[in-house]
């Protein structure tokens, strides 16, 4: 029924999907994130350490997203790679009020980058600064600072500071990571 | 047209199963579909089953491999299809076990578990737990509880079952569920009431006390659930079997109220809970069978079944209470469903009267090749019942077994008839000739060489003694031209024996064996030159000796000797009286009416028997003061001297050698504030006993068993060294100065040691002791301790092998028995010798009886005792007539009786 679909999505009804994943390191906020998106009555009220991965969808205003909570703790982080793939773009989530660990996230990054499926891909990626509500928090650009993100070239990214509790930020984050997906959705159309 | 009819025809072929022919690799390449996006839950869900099929069908996949489908699939908890959805809990839980890193799921199960769709969170539940370690238990113990209490019974029931299963690794996690399960217990919904009493039980299984309670409290509240019931049922009699209780215990009280339920469920396992205790009388029983004669005529099969496979059971313990139900039973006879009918026969086969035998064996011929091979066993166990408790009826039993043996059939089918007519010929006198020939019918078509060499073994062991044996040879030399090589072996053996025993068979046995000597098989060749040249001789204590009884030693024994003597080769020939004899086990006589006939079954025993010899051989050895005492001819089991829960334990094991009796005390310190050392065993021998030697234990702490041995000469030397060689050369050497019989004697013993007091926590004991002594009780040494047991298959050859040279006869009055029975047991026990040819058993109702008995005296003297017996009003008389290859063991066993 492709014709339905096309017709439902000339309509606006139905959304356009997109794959993203939300990754980083453990207690950075990733899951809190996704719940802030979620609609009202879906929205979870206890949020615990994820073990693993969870499955959320969500609406922005021209695109359905189907998220990819990964779990951000040690032990699971070598599993994040099973999903890359089908990604179609990626959200990397900061604890910027974490210093000690920033060089741990880098190297996650790194990592993230250096991997063959993602390597040569120009795959989008947006970075929140999260809890920038924290006293000792940095800014967002110290936080690009110290993960270098200046050297990050083939690909197009973004970094916002964010508060997952209250919202702020979260939506001009997915506001342009809906605009460049779209980009690479008419790019593959052509 | 013509695709389409090959269309068809494949459709034929696939015999409607469309995931016939699937291939693992396929399967697996196929299941990448589930990382495309957007989600197509039909076609995923069509994959996934056939990966579940393939798995569920045996087939192995690699770690690797199934890491690979098992990420694939996690990617399916997108899609909120429900069908697809529960499919990928199943394939979760049949990757746990072979995938890497199954723990990615977690937070997605636990998000379904803990979500509104009630559909999704029983499953969840289950998949959960199967992926979860214990490292992870605690983080999803709250959620569990929260489940276990959940209204939901499936998600009840699915968190209950996960923790029970969970409770196999880590008992302490699930430990802290009883509250969660106390009050799952009382829920409305059957399943979750049963899942709930399970847990508890296997909580505190392991506590008896709290088990106890937990039943009595249950029993009480009366549960909604007959599943719940039941296994109540089951934890009670489980209560009563551990505590050895009878029908005066609580919990017999509720099971017999459970007789009453309303569910057949719970009825019909109370019944079965009841007739399976093991200390019951008939007036408990009487309710139990009253409900399963019930169920017999239910319209329901499988209560039928169930009612009768239990009173299958039940009859061979009590067939009397089963009595009540034969009218039922015969109703059950012409049953449709052929188990039910064949267990029915059965039962009353096995409680009915003799007049009742012909029309059951009737009855049953009629369907006898419609039930499977396992139901056919069960009908021939009845019979061997049948064949012991009616010997008379042996004629219709015996023809319905060959009838049998004919038919079509596995081997254990036919070795148990097989045994079963071995056995029936071996109880009953007249049935021996109809036996055997429908053996001898047998083996002319028997395509499993371990029954066909069976049953010539018995032929040689038996044939020779009935009317014709001549008739028999036919049948046994036509396996040695038909047959392959081991059943040849076994029928050269069988017709030696024939030789051997029948005079005016011998030349012709002679010319078959000859002809046997061009065998191509080496054993066979062997077999026949050696029983030709042995029979050639012509003289009867050869035959005897070399064909009728064989070898007497333990095998186990031989191959060590033999191994020894190849190490340190030396110019003396072999000696086989080094090597110990083949203990004749005392469970043997209990063995013969339990099934596994004798060949299969005897040469296990020996192995056991001879290796507790061993054991104590090895022992002594490794005491250098006992090395050089020569082949340790008899063990007596142990003997204790003292109480169990005295001071001290000690144990008493006499060693006897040719010359000496070494007596091993293995002593026991119970008290834990002293430290005992140089401890010995000071004994004061009887008149002409010496000892020679204390070896002491150095030191006994608590509870630690230490050994002191005694070393004692034998008073006198019966006789010199004569080897077996000479024995049956009739060359006998005796020395002329003997000794007058003192062979037996009472040792008073005392327990000599220095005692140091020592702290009871950590054992350091004080500078100084003193010494003390502990009086033993006596220890006695009998003629037993001086015989070993040997089995003479062919008593009368063994008897005139030894000839009447020392034959000592005497006649005694044992006027302190009342029955024969009581008498041979006495006898046996005073002479230490075994019974042959099942003399032992007296056959009812005859007053008259000849023991036979045999073994080998220390030395290795042949020993042979005859005890004719004859029951009179004032007791017992008896007629005791000794052979022996030496006079002096005459005189020692016919004093041994007086």
């Amino acid at each position: 029924m492709p014709f339905f679909d096309a017709l439902a999505r000339w309509l606006g009804m139905k959304k356009k999907e997109v794959n993203v994943m939300v990754v980083g390191l453990d207690n950075s906020g990733k899951t809190t994130i996704i719940n802030h998106f979620k609609s009202p009555e879906t929205k979870n009220h206890d949020i615990v350490p994820t073990v693993g991965f969870n499955v959320e969808k969500f609406k922005s205003k021209s695109l359905a997203f189907t998220a990819f909570d990964m779990s951000g703790q040690g032990r699971y982080r070598n599993l994040w790679e099973q999903y890359y793939k089908e990604c179609d773009g990626i959200i990397f989530v900061i604890d910027s009020s974490d210093k000690l660990r920033m060089v741990v996230a880098k190297e996650e990054l790194n990592l993230l980058l250096e991997n063959p499926e993602l390597k040569n891909r120009s795959i989008p990626i947006l970075f929140y600064a999260n809890k920038m509500d924290a006293r000792d928090a940095v800014s967002s650009v110290k936080c690009s600072h110290l993960l270098e993100l200046q050297s990050l070239s083939n690909k197009p990214w973004f970094i916002c500071a964010s508060n997952a509790l209250t919202g702020e930020g979260l939506h001009e984050g997915v506001d342009w990571l809906t605009d460049q997906l779209k980009i690479v959705l008419q790019k593959k159309k052509k | 047209m013509l695709s389409l009819k090959r269309d068809k025809k494949e459709e034929e072929d696939g015999g409607g199963n469309p995931f016939n022919n699937l291939e693992k690799s396929t399967v697996l390449q196929e299941a990448r579909t589930f990382n495309e996006t957007p989600i197509n839950p039909r076609k995923c869900g069509n994959i996934l089953t056939k990966v579940l099929y393939i798995i569920n069908q045996g087939e192995s996949i690699g770690q690797t491999e199934a890491t690979e489908a098992f990420f694939a699939m996690t990617k399916l908890f997108q899609s909120k299809d429900p069908i697809l959805r529960r499919l990928v809990y199943l394939g979760i839980k049949e990757m746990s076990k072979i995938a890497q890193d199954v723990i990615i799921v977690t937070s997605s199960l636990m998000k379904d578990m803990t979500g509104k769709e009630d559909q999704f969170r029983g499953p969840a539940i289950r998949a959960l737990c199967s992926v979860t370690d214990h490292s992870m238990l605690q983080s999803i113990e709250r959620y569990m509880k929260q489940a276990i209490v959940d209204k939901v019974p499936a998600v009840s029931s699915a968190a209950l079952v996960s923790a029970l299963h969970l409770g196999k690794g880590s008992q302490e996690v699930i430990k802290r569920w009883v509250n969660e399960a106390q009050e799952a217990v009382n829920s409305d919904n059957v399943m979750v009431q049963f899942h709930a009493l399970g847990l508890l039980y296997h909580i505190r299984k392991t506590d008896k006390l709290a088990v106890n309670k937990l039943v009595s409290k249950f029993s009480k509240q009366s549960l909604k659930s007959p599943y719940a019931y039941c296994l109540l049922i089951r934890i009670a009699a489980k209560l009563i079997e551990e505590e050895d209780a009878g029908s005066e215990s609580p919990m017999f009280d509720f099971i017999e109220s459970c007789l009453r339920h309303k569910s057949e469920m719970v009825i019909y396992e109370a019944a079965h809970a009841i007739v399976q205790l093991k200390n019951t009388t008939a007036k408990d029983l009487a309710p139990a069978v009253s409900v399963l004669q019930l169920f017999c005529s239910s319209p329901k099969p499988t209560l039928r079944f169930a009612a009768v496979r239990t009173l299958n059971k039940v009859a061979i313990k009590h067939p009397a209470a089963v009595t009540a139900c034969n009218l039922d039973l015969e109703n059950l006879i012409t049953d449709v469903n052929r188990s039910i009918a064949t267990l029915a026969i059965t039962t009353l086969l096995k409680t009915g009267n003799e007049s009742s035998v012909d029309r059951l064996m009737k009855q049953i011929s009629t369907f006898m090749s419609e039930i499977s091979d396992e139901f056919k066993i069960v009908v021939v166990q009845a019979i061997r019942s049948l064949c012991s408790k009616f010997p008379r009826k042996h004629n219709v039993l015996m023809t319905f077994l060959a009838q049998m043996l004919r038919d079509e059939g596995g081997f254990d089918y036919k070795k148990e008839i097989v045994d079963c007519i071995i056995t029936t010929i071996e109880d009953n006198v007249e049935a021996k000739e109809a036996g055997l020939a429908h053996l001898c019918e047998f083996i002319e078509d028997c395509e499993h060489t371990v029954l066909a060499t069976k049953i010539l073994h018995l032929l040689g062991r038996e044939g020779p003694r009935t009317p014709s044996p001549s008739k028999y040879i036919r049948f046994i030399y036509n396996r040695v031209i038909l047959e392959n090589a081991a059943v040849r072996a076994a029928a050269v053996s069988a017709i030696a024996k024939f030789g051997a025993h029948c005079d005016d068979l011998l030349n012709s046995c002679v010319v078959l064996l000859e002809r046997c000597q061009l065998d191509t098989d080496d054993e066979v060749r062997d077999r026949a030159t050696f029983y030709v040249n042995v029979l050639k001789q012509k003289q009867k204590a050869l035959s005897s000796a070399y064909i009728l009884n064989g070898l007497q030693v333990s095998v186990v024994g031989l191959e060590r000797a033999l191994h020894q003597y190849t190490l340190e080769p030396s110019e003396a020939p072999f000696d086989l009286k080094s090597v110990p004899l083949a203990t004749q086990p005392i469970a043997e006589q209990k063995v013969r009416d339990v099934p596994g006939e004798v060949p299969s079954s005897k040469p296990t025993q020996d192995k056991v028997a001879a290796s507790r010899q061993d054991v104590y051989q090895e022992q002594l050895a490794q005491v250098p003061e006992l090395a050089n005492l020569g082949a340790l001819f008899k063990s007596s089991s142990p003997v204790e001297v003292t109480e169990s829960e005295t001071e001290y334990y000690v144990q008493c094991i006499k060693h006897t050698f040719n010359n000496y009796i070494v007596f091993q005390f293995d002593c026991t310190n119970t008290l834990n504030d002293q430290q005992l050392e140089r401890v010995t065993v000071e004994m004061e021998p009887a008149e002409g006993f010496e000892v020679i030697k204390y070896i002491p234990c150095p030191l006994l702490t608590y509870n630690k068993p230490g050994t002191t041995y005694t070393l004692v000469r034998l008073p006198s030397e019966p006789t010199q060294d004569t080897s077996r060689k000479h024995l049956s050369d009739q060359v006998i050497i005796c020395s002329s100065n003997l000794f007058t019989s003192l062979v037996t004697g009472t040792f008073a013993c005392v327990l000599k040691f220095l005692v140091k007091d020592c702290d009871p926590q950590t054992g350091e004991p004080d500078e100084d002791g003193y010494d003390d002594e502990y009086v033993l009780e006596d220890v006695e040494v009998s003629v037993a301790d001086h015989v070993q047991k040997v089995m003479k298959p062919n008593f009368a050859a063994s008897w005139e092998e030894v000839g009447p040279e020392n034959e000592l006869e005497d006649t005694y009055a044992l006027s302190n028995m009342s029955t024969l029975e009581e008498a041979i047991t006495n006898i046996i026990q005073y002479i230490g010798l075994q019974p042959c040819e099942r003399s032992d058993k007296v056959p009812e109702g005859k007053s008259a009886h000849t023991l036979y008995l045999a073994g080998v005296f220390r030395g290795g003297h042949d020993a042979l005792v005859r005890a004719k017996l004859a029951l009179d009003t004032s007791g017992v008389t008896m007629q005791l007539t000794v052979r022996s290859t030496d006079p002096h063991v005459s005189e020692v066993l016919a004093t041994a009786v007086a």
